[in-house]
């Protein structure tokens, strides 16, 4: 999983993304549309299957922020805001690649993450039990909570939709301007080498499943109503 | 290489359409969806039964968080009114063919118009709810007003159990 180091490396390519990583990227990628398409046409059913999936990953990759593979935490790429300008002013010379999230991309990464966060937790507490679907937890918490809820979870997808235009347009131009691809080293895990120095530090892949069994409980257990609460 | 290339250009076109799909039906979001109707060209009957009811919708939240929280009851008296009034017209926009089977953006099953009767008792039942929260705000007294919830709120809720596409987990 994460520790087959250079398994399939041809030289010349660097392991930059961990399993782990890419498959939470890519989950969000196929949920967000999923969640939005069910909510629209009333699926609510579906919606907080995928829901609960969401909240899942969401964990996982907060989890694996902590334990997982170099690039995979937080420490290793949330940089202050002196970083972030230093980078984006020189990004013109030096093309701005890196080994994992450059200082802007860090932030960007926190930012979604705490997006979908919101959004997948605000959706246990939402609706109104006269008017439809309702979270698992909305109930008993008073309706004052829970429209609050109701009211952010729909600010929250709006949030979401301009974080990911945001990330999308600096994916073109990463493309564009610096002649980075950034989509295919998601999908593989690895990138060019050029002048790039150092790599990914993999971690045994028992660690993510620990992050697993810990995030599947804790979302399913929120989807079943937070039984023994 | 090949069709490494083609998963990424592949994923981003679907990034990009899903992306874009949403923004374009969240712009409309705002508002009551306008579909006018294809005979007639009129406001369509479907965005004025929906405005009703979601501005009744907001009121009964407004009369519940205000039991939570103030008690005003200037706020109530206003929001009961709304509830009754709006109650006594959103029946008005049903027209037929305009259920959830037309294909119409409406959660109307096909019931309200298989079982009129049913739908009209239904109906009532919420008139007289709505009448007697009317009622209980004009009292002023915040027990009484608590205790009309309930039956408001079910009134509301045991026509969307019947009449309306519920998919509720």
């Amino acid at each position: 999983m994460s520790d087959d180091k250079g398994a399939d490396s041809r030289p010349g390519q660097v392991r930059i993304w961990d399993l782990p990583v890419r498959i939470c990227h890519w989950g969000f990628v196929l949920l967000l549309p999923v969640l939005w398409w069910t909510a629209e046409n009333s699926e609510m059913r579906w919606h907080m299957r995928a829901g609960g999936l969401l909240l899942a990953l969401v964990l996982f990759r907060i989890l694996w922020g902590f334990v997982g593979s170099s690039t995979a935490r937080f420490a290793s790429f949330v940089r202050g805001p002196l970083a972030v300008i230093a980078y984006l002013r020189t990004i013109g010379k030096t093309g701005g690649k890196s080994v994992g999230h450059n200082p802007a991309g860090g932030w960007s990464v926190v930012i979604l993450l705490l997006l979908l966060a919101a959004q997948a937790f605000s959706g246990l507490f939402a609706g109104d039990p006269f008017d439809g679907a309702t979270g698992p937890l909305n109930e008993g918490l008073g309706i004052k909570f829970s429209s609050q809820m109701t009211d952010w979870h729909e600010l929250a997808f709006n949030l979401i939709l301009g974080f990911v235009a945001l990330h999308l347009a600096a994916i073109v131009t990463y493309r564009v301007f610096l002649r980075d691809r950034l989509i295919a080293p998601m999908i593989t895990g690895k990138r060019e080498r050029g002048s790039l120095v150092g790599e990914m530090a993999p971690v045994p892949a028992w660690r993510a499943l620990v992050c697993a069994v810990l995030a599947g409980g804790l979302a399913l257990w929120a989807y079943y109503g937070a039984p023994g609460l | 290489m090949v069709s490494k290339r083609f998963l990424t250009t592949a994923l981003t076109g679907f990034a990009a359409a899903s992306l874009l799909a949403a923004c374009g039906d969240s712009a409309s979001e705002e508002e009551v969806v306008e579909v006018t109707s294809e005979e007639t060209g009129e406001p369509d009957a479907i965005s004025q039964r929906q405005a009703l009811l979601e501005e009744m919708g907001d009121a009964f939240t407004v009369i519940r968080e205000q039991l939570e929280g103030d008690g005003d009851i200037e706020a109530m008296t206003a929001a009961a009114a709304t509830i009754n009034a709006n109650a006594a017209q959103f029946i008005d926009y049903f027209p037929e063919g305009t259920s959830m089977s037309s294909g119409a953006d409406t959660e109307a099953l096909d019931t309200i118009w298989e079982d009129p009767e049913g739908f009209a008792a239904a109906h009532q039942r919420l008139l007289d709810e709505s009448q007697k929260m009317v009622n209980a705000v004009a009292t002023g007294d915040l027990g009484q007003i608590g205790e009309q919830v309930m039956p408001l709120g079910m009134s509301c809720g045991n026509c969307h159990d019947t009449f309306r596409y519920d998919d509720e987990a």
